[in-house]
């Protein structure tokens, strides 16, 4: 395990090297100055007491969902340029001939990957939290919502580093963007669309993008326990019939998490075994 | 036993997309015996390093096997006897010399106390130790490669592999490796190089190996492959041809190479002294002689010149 937590060390180091924590930095003061836009307008312009209720409740969603977002970036760049890419600036020609297993790189790469996006998702999300309190208000789903947000830098980190494995870094970068994008698309786009089509095909499309890529199954955890209260809103579909409502909003199951796991750990699995296979020179 | 073999080794590189596959090493069998420092030589792109990597186990063979230190190439107990500096070396540059050896140390399984010693004792060999609170970033390509070579020896390793550990070094810093080379032999250990620089090796080497196209072409002790035979080049007032006739009774091979200069071939280095007794019997006047014998470089570019041929 010594050759592991050396690895998983230097990766820390070099993270912090490659001023990761200066963007991180800078997230966590704009995200700060952001949340306190309710209370500021609130005592600008006066507006009830539920007007200011609906602000924190709106600031605190897209505080989630910019940690969401920014750490699933920070993963993704840490990770894409790890093994091919290191290859090829020649770092794992001499790390290598130790005596230690190359899935001890692997693993060690991985876990400093994570534990250095996990600090800085608990990091934005204490930052969240203080001032959403700081203005009288206590969130505490910002911290239900944590373990779910926590898996969107694992599942991301963990599939660009599976590329990096055979790909040089802009190529992995290329590649787990790509992914991201489809499944973005899929969730944001293709679904909202069911309501007007009603077509089997679009919805297996969806579905398939769950599969592939488990972005939206982690948004419905996460919404689970962040609710916003409003109405009106497309997803509602009020008009559309059972099955296309239950479509629009599936409820969460635990399975589910048991699915994004095992994503997760075949994709740690598959990466490891390329690297294992392939020719480091 | 020996420290490294290899037996029918070869490796075929291909890419994925279409080209024609290159051969890096195509049949080769290498015996190094324990103890000794072995001079690993060729032209460009003759499969050296290569060879080296699948030594280390980096790179897998397409075919033959490799054994180090009596295990297979890239098993965890040969790793852990073994160091290695190479060829494009590029280490962590944000470490310090001081951090960068700890890390390499940490991963060949140090302990605490042995390693502080050790990286004071390694840093002194290289003559690095007032740099070593310096980030290797601000090191200079020689300073990186002496880290290198420092790096390689820390963990006192059985075997030390060494992918042209001079290329980036002043004339000082290669007496330097010539001399920890000579520390590690006296220390019994083997070290296996790669260098261009013939000099150095004959210097410093007691066999080598020397690889063409992927194969070895010639595979032994330096004495056995170089005592055959001894040029001399024989300056006389005039050459005329009494004094070639009586050279060419004694020596194989007679050429003149202008109108004072002859050379002389011998099979061997005692009959020089003939040479100039036939000059003085035959009425030449002997100004002066020199001997040459020959190099590594000379076998070296006959072997590859002729395989070209
Ligand atoms: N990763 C690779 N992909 C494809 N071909 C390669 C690769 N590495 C080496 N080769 C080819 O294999 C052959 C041997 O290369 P190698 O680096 O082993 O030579 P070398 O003897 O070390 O040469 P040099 O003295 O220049 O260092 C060359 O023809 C080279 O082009
Ligand atoms: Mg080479």
């Amino acid at each position: 395990m010594g050759a592991v937590a050396a690895i998983m060390t230097l990766t820390l180091k070099e993270a912090m090297r490659r001023r990761a924590f200066l963007g991180t930095l800078i997230i966590l003061v704009v995200l700060y100055g952001l949340s306190f836009l309710p209370k500021a307008f609130h005592e600008a312009f006066g507006g009830s007491e539920r007007r200011f209720e609906l602000g924190i409740q709106l600031m605190t969603s897209f505080g989630i969902d910019s940690i969401k977002f920014f750490a699933s970036v920070l993963a993704i760049v840490l990770s894409a340029g790890t093994i091919t890419g290191e290859i090829e600036r020649g770092y794992l020609a001499a790390i290598l001939p130790r005596p230690l297993h190359r899935w001890q790189v692997y693993l060690g790469k991985w876990l400093g990957v994570m534990v250095f996006c996990a600090v800085n998702v608990v990091l934005w999300s204490a930052m969240l939290w203080l001032s959403v309190y700081l203005q009288g208000r206590s969130r505490p789903e910002i911290w239900h919502a944590l373990p779910y947000v926590l898996l969107y830098p694992v599942l991301y980190g963990t599939l660009a580093l599976m590329f990096s494995s055979f790909a040089g870094t802009s190529v992995a970068l290329m590649f787990t963007v790509a992914l991201g994008a489809f499944a973005y698309f899929a969730d944001h786009f293709l679904r909202p669309l069911v309501v007007f089509i009603d077509a089997a095909i679009l919805q297996r499309i969806v579905w398939l993008s769950e599969w592939v890529l488990p972005m939206a199954t982690l948004k419905r955890f996460v919404m689970a326990e962040v609710r916003l209260p409003f109405t009106g809103r497309i997803e509602d579909a009020p008009f559309a019939s059972e099955a296309v409502r239950f479509f629009l909003n599936p409820p969460t199951r635990a399975w589910e998490l048991g699915y994004v796991a095992l994503y997760i750990l075949v994709a740690l699995l598959i990466g490891g075994i390329i690297f294992q296979r392939r020719d480091v020179q | 036993m020996w420290a490294i073999e290899t037996r029918g080794l070869k490796k075929v590189y291909r890419s994925l997309i279409g080209g024609t596959p290159v051969v890096a090493v195509a049949e080769l069998n290498l015996q190094v015996p324990y103890g000794c420092v072995f001079g690993f030589l060729g032209p460009n792109g003759a499969g050296k390093t290569t060879t080296i990597q699948i030594l280390i186990g980096n790179v897998y063979p397409t075919a033959g096997q490799a054994w180090v230190l009596g295990y297979k190439a890239g098993a965890l107990a040969a790793k852990r006897r073994l160091g290695f500096l190479p060829e494009k070396f590029q280490f962590h540059e944000f470490l310090t010399a001081e951090e960068f050896l700890k890390l390499h140390g940490r991963l060949a399984g140090m302990d605490g106390k042995t390693l502080a010693k050790r990286i004071d004792e390694v840093l002194e060999l290289v003559g690095l130790q007032e740099r070593r609170k310096s980030r290797i970033r601000e090191f200079s390509k020689g300073m990186q490669q002496r880290i290198g070579l420092a790096q390689a020896i820390l963990h006192d390793p059985d075997l030390v592999i060494l992918d042209e550990p001079t290329s980036a070094l002043d004339p000082l810093g290669r007496r330097r490796v010539r001399e920890v080379i000579e520390y590690l032999k006296q220390q019994g250990k083997t070290v296996f190089l790669n260098s261009h620089l013939l000099s150095e090796v004959e210097r410093s080497c007691d066999m080598v190996a020397i690889l063409n196209k992927g194969r070895v072409v010639k595979q032994g002790t330096l004495e056995a492959l170089l005592v055959h035979k001894s040029v001399v080049v024989l300056e006389l007032r005039q050459v005329v041809p009494s004094v070639l006739e009586a050279l060419e009774r004694v020596a194989t091979k007679v050429q003149p190479l202008d109108t004072n200069r002859v050379m002389a071939e011998v099979a061997d280095e005692r009959a020089i002294p003939e040479l100039a007794r036939a000059v003085v019997y035959a009425g030449g006047e002997l100004m002066g002689m020199q001997a040459k014998r020959e190099t590594l470089e000379d076998l070296f570019i006959q072997l590859v010149e002729g395989e070209a041929k």
